[in-house]
């Protein structure tokens, strides 16, 4: 899409702000179930939103596949906006960002065929087929390329390229009627080419699901935890991050005196983080897409609440200052404030310490998702091991972490050296899911967590 | 002949001269929506989608694209047949011109409402709630869409079909120190309806229930699951009818058509042809008659939810269950759910715990393994049930179990039914035994 196009469309304006992003994702996906190649398909997704602010309304936007008339496009959010009774909208300022330099070159998909393509997938899928009691698999390569162009009244104009390739692994093992399935994935910004030393990933995908067969499912109890570095970044970002949203607080009283700058939610020990900047990870970015660069943004510091993250609008609403987390899924999507890459940083509890005392404990791991209710929170880990007499001991499934967020925020007493990013996180929030995100922590403990499970 | 018809018909032949067997499918929408955030009108949406899907057999394979940009005959012919190199081998015969029931799923004059309508439903949605909490955060999203969908292959058919959906979302958020209360409802129909007020009307009684607080301890109890709070029963369910799950041997049901699974008074229908209903079609997305069919009569399972594919492979005819996004092939997915009533009126069902919890919602749906019927779950909002009353709300609750074993013998279903999420027509389930533990320290 010529920037030249988006001028005129600006130019014509009458909003007191104006802003169009475009983009154009082109989507190829591979996809085995069991030994079924059930999905080869490259599709192109392109279209717009036009997002304007009246000081006699408020939010106007207009959304589009057709790029044929954006002048009319930014009409259409204009007049939507002076539909809104008039409303105390303000954008916190930034500065004005031109940064159109073409894409690099030969990124991503280019120069590499779909036939690589589908026997990189095909691969992964044999060797999770290679297992006797897998009688269901799920091997799916994903090379997504988007083009993105953003420009606003202001002035800030940018061009920029999103390209990412994606694994991501199941598989399903049946006994009778006992069925149990594992998964896991990855993704890189660097293309294909990351994509292509993942056979150990397969064989812990396929072993993982067998043993999980002969696991026993938890004992229902109050239980100290170790979470491994995946559950405890998921039960980060999902329990407390969402909370820090400042979109979450701005415009409801009672949230901004739950999430007081100053209060306590955890010991000493706590960090929380939120970092867009970090090289290369799954949350990075060079703008948010309202074109404001990423920054790192304290959330948790030494157990205290210290910080929050913004769009420019919820930044002007409280008097702060934006934190580059205005996020959307995709052009169907106004952005809203989003996490980036959110992390626990690292301590120096190693992972024999924090066993050591653990009488009858659970060691958790990995997660299949995650859903809280602000201060309810329900975790479901991939698999588990019961900890006995400071080791180790047999596996366990159906391993779900419930309970009370600021107890177990204040019940983190171990955190673990060995920081790890996941590379296959996606957040929903709203209707908009999807967005991908980093998660992070290193392993760590929790006192006093609630587990759901058979009665023993 | 519409330039948008002749253009799919132009695309179809295209695909036709490379493959045994083509398909056009094409979308266009267009939808306002209006968000109250705080109780306050924040912003207006006006949303337009349009579409093209290209699916064709070619020596035998599936070859699949999809485009939302241009839509050039020559470049999306070829990359559909580029993809058909390596697609899935599938015997599966595209419909002909089949006839189709006559269903109501389309209200013109729902595009013609002004917008102003549509913010004075809202404020009323709000005021209502207001009343019920006044401090809590209310949040409204209404939305009315026009969508047309157009569907043509090589076998002959031609499907165009219009549909209209009117949703009002509602929320609110109501925290007190730490203590929080999260609650929604919605209501969704093709015309502009006042079902909207029986949802507020819902959403302010869980409201203003919460206001006591409740106890309960860990044990086996009598669990009363309101509409939405059914869905943790029924999620299980819905995932081993569907085909994709038969066919690849996944389903737990999959070789037990036509026996006794579930209670006696277990009766659910898939049934697209409800009227005035957003999920209701006369056809699915691949041109194949929907119809109303029973998955569980009296507890035995009765069919199972097919598409084209999942029934070429099972060596049976699709149940008119295809349905598709703009990117995506066709999946197997249900139309409207609806359970048929029970005998007992729920204020009786009510009476008769002894000791017990009306559950409305719990958290993680979906998560650990669904598929095994197994489920454990932190409730969301649930209520105490104590000598036949409600007594207040709950927390610190988790609910486990296979619904496979809890499902065999239920204590009632309610006569009264609601819609939940637009497509679930469920009434209250009572489950005589369930496992609860009380999940704080």
């Amino acid at each position: 899409m010529p920037m030249d196009h988006i001028e005129r469309a600006l130019a014509s304006n009458r909003a007191d702000y104006c802003e169009i992003r475009l983009e154009r994702r082109i989507t190829t996906r591979i996809i085995y179930h069991g030994r079924r190649l059930e999905t080869v398909s490259t599709v192109v997704n392109e279209g717009g939103i036009v997002r304007a602010l009246s000081s006699d309304g408020g939010w106007g936007m207009s959304t589009f596949n057709s790029l044929d008339d954006l002048t009319t496009r930014v009409e259409q959010a204009h007049a939507s906006a002076r539909l809104v009774p008039r409303r105390e909208i303000h954008l916190a300022s930034h500065p004005v960002i031109v940064d159109v330099a073409p894409a690099s070159p030969a990124l991503d998909g280019e120069g590499i065929t779909l036939e690589q393509q589908h026997d990189l997938a095909n691969r992964y899928n044999g060797i999770l087929l290679g297992y006797p009691q897998i009688v269901d698999t799920q091997a799916a390569y994903i090379d997504q390329h988007i083009t993105l162009t953003y420009a606003n009244s202001e002035g800030t104009r940018i061009i920029e390229e999103r390209p990412m390739a994606m694994v991501s692994l199941s598989a399903t093992a049946r006994d009778g009627t006992n069925v149990q399935r594992a998964g896991d994935g990855t993704s890189s910004a660097d293309g294909y080419p990351a994509m292509l030393q993942l056979d150990d990933l397969a064989r812990r995908v396929a072993t993982r699901a067998t043993d999980l067969l002969s696991a026993q499912t938890v004992v229902g109890g109050v239980y100290p935890v170790i979470c491994d570095p995946r559950l405890a970044g998921v039960f980060v970002h999902e329990a407390f991050g969402h909370l820090s949203e400042a979109d979450f607080v701005y415009a409801n009283p009672q949230a901004r005196d739950m999430m007081v700058l100053g209060r306590r939610f955890g010991r000493e020990n706590l960090n929380i983080i939120d970092d867009g900047s970090l090289p290369g990870q799954r949350g990075t970015l060079r703008y948010d897409d309202e074109g404001t660069p990423p920054q790192r943004t304290p959330l948790v510091e030494r157990g205290i609440l210290v910080g929050r993250l913004h769009s420019r609008e919820t930044a002007a609403a409280m008097g702060e200052a934006p934190t580059g987390n205005a996020r959307a899924t995709d052009f169907r999507f106004p952005p809203i404030v989003r996490m980036t890459n959110t992390y626990i940083e690292p301590q120096d509890a190693s992972f024999e310490e924090m066993i050591a005392d653990i009488d009858l404990g659970v060691y958790a791991c990995d997660a299949i998702g995650g859903q809280t209710m602000l201060e309810t929170f329900s975790f479901s880990a991939g698999h588990g091991y019961m900890i006995r007499q400071g080791q180790l001991a047999e596996m366990v499934r159906d391993v779900v972490l419930a309970g009370n967020l600021f107890s177990t925020l204040a019940n983190i007493d171990a955190i673990g050296s060995d920081l790890a990013f996941s590379r296959s996180g996606s957040c929903g929030k709203g209707q908009g899911g999807g967005l991908p995100v980093g998660i992070g922590a290193p392993h760590i403990r929790i006192q006093d967590v609630a587990m759901g499970g058979r009665q023993a | 002949m519409s330039a948008q018809n002749q253009h799919l018909e132009d695309l179809l032949s295209a695909l036709s001269r490379k493959a045994e067997q083509a398909e056009v499918f094409a979308v266009e929408s267009e939808s306002t929506s209006i968000s109250f955030e705080a109780g306050e009108l924040k912003s207006s949406l006006v949303e337009e989608t349009r579409g093209i899907a290209l699916r064709g057999l070619v020596n035998g394979r599936v070859g699949f694209t999809a485009t939302s940009g241009s839509a050039d005959p020559e470049p999306l012919v070829e990359r559909a047949v580029a993809s058909a190199r390596f697609g899935e081998p599938v015997s599966l015969a595209l419909p002909g011109a089949l006839p189709g029931r006559s269903v109501s799923a389309w209200d013109a004059s729902l595009a013609e409402v002004p917008l102003d309508r549509l913010v004075e439903v809202g404020r009323e949605v709000i005021a209502r709630l207001r009343e019920a909490d006044p401090s809590a955060k209310i949040d409204v999203d209404i939305e009315r869409t026009n969508m047309r969908a157009t569907l043509c292959n090589s076998a002959g058919a031609h499907v165009d079909q219009q549909a209209s959906a009117f949703h009002v979302v509602m929320s609110v958020e109501r925290l007190r120190g730490d203590d929080v209360l999260m609650a929604h409802d919605s209501a969704s129909s093709t015309s502009l309806t006042e079902d909207y007020r029986e949802a507020a009307e819902r959403l302010a009684w869980r409201i203003a229930t919460a206001d006591r607080s409740a106890e309960a301890d860990s044990g086996q109890m009598p669990v009363l699951f309101t509409p939405a709070g059914s869905m943790v029963l029924l999620l299980p369910l819905l995932m081993a009818v569907n085909g994709q799950n038969v066919q690849r041997g996944t389903s737990p049901l999959a070789d037990r058509a036509g026996e006794q699974i579930l209670d006696t008074r277990f009766t659910l229908w898939d049934d697209p042809t409800v009227p005035g209903r957003p999920a209701s079609a006369a056809y699915d997305d691949e041109g194949v008659p929907c119809y109303r069919k029973a998955l569980f009569r009296q507890g035995v399972l009765e069919s199972f939810l097919l598409d084209l594919k999942t029934a070429a492979l099972l060596g049976t005819a699709s149940t008119g269950n295809g349905a598709r996004g703009l990117f995506s092939l066709p999946t197997p997915s249900a139309a409207n759910l609806v359970m048929d009533a029970g005998e007992r009126p729920l204020e009786d069902m009510i009476s008769d715990v002894e000791r017990g919890l009306l559950v409305d919602s719990v958290l993680g749906l979906g998560q650990g393994n669904p598929l095994s019927g197994a489920f454990s779950n932190p409730v969301g909002l649930a209520y105490v049930i104590e000598h036949g009353e409600i007594t207040g709300r709950v927390k610190g609750l988790s609910l486990a179990g296979n619904v496979y074993e809890l499902l065999r013998t239920i204590g009632g279903t309610s006569v009264e039914r609601q819609w939940v999420r637009g497509r679930y027509l469920l009434p209250h389930i009572l489950l005589p035994k369930v496992d609860v533990v009380r999940s704080k320290a």
